[in-house]
């Protein structure tokens, strides 16, 4: 056995081809995970418990499963159902992509929503109270107070959290996809290779995951233009 | 206790207030006139900011009445808007938005509630920070002021809204020593200007100076209310002797 | 639900799979991240490189192609080194269990060196000198004074690592191991209901990570048991 470095180098090209469809699964999974975030967050600190109460199930369910399993159940299991067949989401359930763009975006939304009331927690009561006593309704606290500072106070649970879609969207090899993981495993199927060509993918990941922890980490410094030893 | 027949600007009548099993504030009757100033003191735990934080409905109380301005506390939310803007609130941690510059955490209040205009807004900030002698400061955060200048802003931001009376709950007791006596400067002169002020402080050179009335309080009571020379000379009650004892021995 | 009549122990056994993987990769993974912190937290610049490298590495890789590095990688390996003997063997069979604990370990034991050098700072230097002033000796005051704070300190994110590594165990069906997953695919392949035997396996997993969160939240109550009253 031996090590070829030029198969990484040969190899990176046709797996950058990959990277096109990792990021489409990771943006578009995240900014829908984002607006479903928001809306279980209002849910759940809404204090009315048929609000709060279904949002509290849907985090627990998928924060307690693994998304491989989702992206199974979605995939293979939901075509049991003649309903699921003749609806109009069909399009989206038949294809691979869409059913992993749903699962991503579902799972993203029960982390993210977590991670963004840990940072509506992390706001101070003394300075909500302080709003209260010059007269803003709950409404205008939450906007104006509540909400800049906790997107502060949430940003490096949630650069993390990317990282973790990230990684996530190479399950979506398991259904055929050919993202990064995927290409790279149907290169290895001809090669013979496993070394060279995953690591080379895993180069990808390895760098792409420090530039969005980069980025990540330039925002929160700007946000946090206000806080003493920032 | 009207003395030129006017109605009183805070009414408590009966008020109690319970956080579970515990009364933390029994019965307790209270009036302030418009113009007066009040020092609320007695040891720590007594109920001295549960009662304070009632006024403006930051606490709920379970029984008896509290009239702001006749506006009584009810769960009405209009009313409690209403006591709000005309009550300004000076809290012990100070309790600015961190994230505001110092002028927008005079702003926001006034733009959002009052709806005046942003100019309006700016204008009138500026003179508060003035008067609390910190102009220069406009556009720093408030993490970058000391902590006497911080409290002077929360003073002025609760003086934004143009508020009728002022609630202060020790606002110098988080201050280094070297900070106190420039907020107490302008609570002074706040008093001389005369600001109606109910103020929880062991401070007890201002109270001397400035209070009309001294209200005692121990384990949920009002004990003992006298105007600061018969309070300080001449206490009447056991509590209020033990407790004038400890703060004056140091 | 008479369709997964015949497949209950088969879901049995495959959770029991599914808990012997966690099991071992847990104990791997806390061994990896003791050394990783220790890397982390020693004086020679090349140990804190290497650990450094390990936690950027693993952390910014995805588990699917940890797994298949290590899984398709020790094949490979240990394929030529057995060609070496034996010319004629073709391909060398690795456990999917080892190549999937393994893998899972590394990866969950990057985050848990990060976790335990946390635990370790976390602890309060003047306990430690309180400690020294009382004349007892540093081995005691590791043992009684620091690992009890640190285990403290590290529960909750400890608990968190447990759930991942519990649910990225789902992984090693991908190599060939016979657990949930596995079984859930075997029985739609006969029974051509597929969204029943995948939801068996959210449920068993649902469960697993209930029992981990429950008990996670009692230990959290017991560690924390001296802070209770104070406010
Ligand atoms: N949110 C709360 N829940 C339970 N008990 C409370 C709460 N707030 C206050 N208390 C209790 O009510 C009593 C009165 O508290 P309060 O804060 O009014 O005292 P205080 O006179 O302001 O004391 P200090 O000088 O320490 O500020 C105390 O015994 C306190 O423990
Ligand atoms: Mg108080």
């Amino acid at each position: 056995m031996s090590f070829d470095v030029s198969l990484i180098i040969d190899s990176l090209p046709k797996m950058l081809r990959g990277l096109g469809l990792t990021l489409q699964l990771l943006f578009i999974s995240s900014f829908i995970g984002l607006a479903l975030a928001v809306v279980i967050l209002l849910m759940r600190i809404s204090g009315r418990w048929f609000l709060s109460a279904p949002a509290a199930v849907y985090i627990y369910v998928f924060r307690g499963t693994p998304i491989l399993v989702q992206i199974f159940v979605i995939y293979y299991g939901l075509p049991q159902f003649e309903l699921i067949r003749e609806s109009i989401f069909w399009p989206i359930l038949r294809e691979p992509f869409g059913c992993c763009v749903v699962a991503l975006s579902l799972n993203s939304g029960a982390y993210v929503s977590e991670i963004l009331r840990g940072g509506v927690l992390g706001v101070e009561k003394g300075v909500l109270e302080a709003a209260s006593a010059v007269g803003l309704s709950k409404r205008q606290r939450f906007i104006y107070i509540t909400t800049p500072i906790a997107v502060r106070l949430a940003i490096p649970a949630y650069s993390n959290d990317t990282i973790s879609m990230l990684k996530a969207t190479a399950l979506a090899s398991t259904v055929t996809l050919l993202e990064v993981t995927g290409v790279a495993r149907t290169i290895v199927a001809e090669t013979f290779a496993p070394y060279e060509i995953f690591i080379a993918a895993a180069i990808i990941y390895v760098t792409l995951a420090s530039m969005f922890q980069k980025g990540f980490g330039l925002f929160e410094k700007r946000m946090s233009r206000y806080v003493k030893d920032a | 206790m009207s003395e030129d027949g006017q109605q009183p600007i805070i009414v408590l009548e009966d008020v109690c207030k319970y956080f579970g099993d515990f009364q933390a504030l029994k019965n307790i009757n209270f009036q302030v006139q418009k113009g007066e100033r009040i020092v609320v003191c007695g040891p720590s735990g007594s109920g001295k900011s549960t009662m304070i934080r009632c006024i403006n409905r930051l606490e709920e109380h379970d029984s008896g009445k509290i009239i702001v301005n006749g506006h009584e506390l009810t769960n009405d939310v209009k009313d409690i808007d209403a006591v709000r803007r005309e009550v300004g609130m000076v809290f012990q941690s100070f309790n600015l938005f961190p994230h505001l510059k110092v002028i927008d955490n005079l702003m926001l209040a006034p733009k959002l509630v009052r709806k005046t205009s942003k100019a309006e807004a700016r204008e009138s900030a500026m003179r508060l920070l003035e008067r609390v002698y910190i102009p220069d400061q406009a556009d720093k955060y408030p993490s970058q002021l000391s902590g006497g200048q911080q409290q002077r802003v929360a003073i002025a931001r609760a003086l934004c809204m143009n508020p009728e009376v002022m609630l202060f709950d020790e606002p110098t007791s988080a201050l280094d020593p070297e900070m106190i006596s420039e907020v107490l400067d302008v609570m002074v002169e706040l008093a001389e200007e005369g600001m109606t002020m109910v103020c929880v402080t062991h401070e007890m050179g201002f109270a001397r100076s400035v209070a009309n009335n001294i209200a005692f309080m121990d384990r949920g009571e009002i004990v003992e209310t006298n105007p600061p020379n018969e309070f300080f000379n001449n206490p009447r009650n056991e509590r209020t002797k033990l407790f004038l004892s400890q703060i004056l021995s140091h | 639900m008479s369709e997964l009549s015949g497949w209950w122990d088969d879901y049995f056994w495959g959770a029991m799979v599914v808990l012997r993987v966690f099991v071992v990769a847990l104990v791997m993974s806390v061994v990896f991240g003791l050394i990783g912190s220790a890397m982390k937290l020693s004086k020679s610049r090349i140990a804190q490189r290497l650990a450094s490298a390990y936690t950027v590495v693993f952390r910014g890789t995805p588990e699917l192609l940890v797994l298949l590095i290590i899984y398709f990688g020790a094949a490979v390996t240990l394929t030529s080194i057995v060609q070496i003997a034996d010319p004629n063997v073709k391909f060398v069979d690795i456990p999917p269990f080892w190549a999937g604990a393994f893998a899972i370990a590394l990866i969950v034991g990057s985050y848990m060196t990060e976790t335990f050098r946390g635990a370790f700072l976390g602890v309060d230097p003047g306990q430690l000198e309180a400690a020294r002033a009382l004349g007892i000796s540093n081995f005691k005051t590791f043992i009684y004074v620091r690992i009890p704070q640190m285990w403290r300190l590290a529960l909750p994110s400890f608990g968190n690592h447990m759930l991942s590594l519990m649910k990225d165990t789902a992984l090693i069906s991908v190599v060939g191991l016979e657990e949930i997953v596995f079984v859930a695919e075997m029985a739609t392949s006969v029974t051509v209901k597929p969204f029943t035997m995948y939801i068996i396996v959210a449920l068993i997993y649902l469960a697993i990570t209930t029992v981990i969160t429950l008990s996670v939240m009692a230990l959290e109550k017991y560690a924390n048991r001296h802070l209770q009253g104070s406010r």
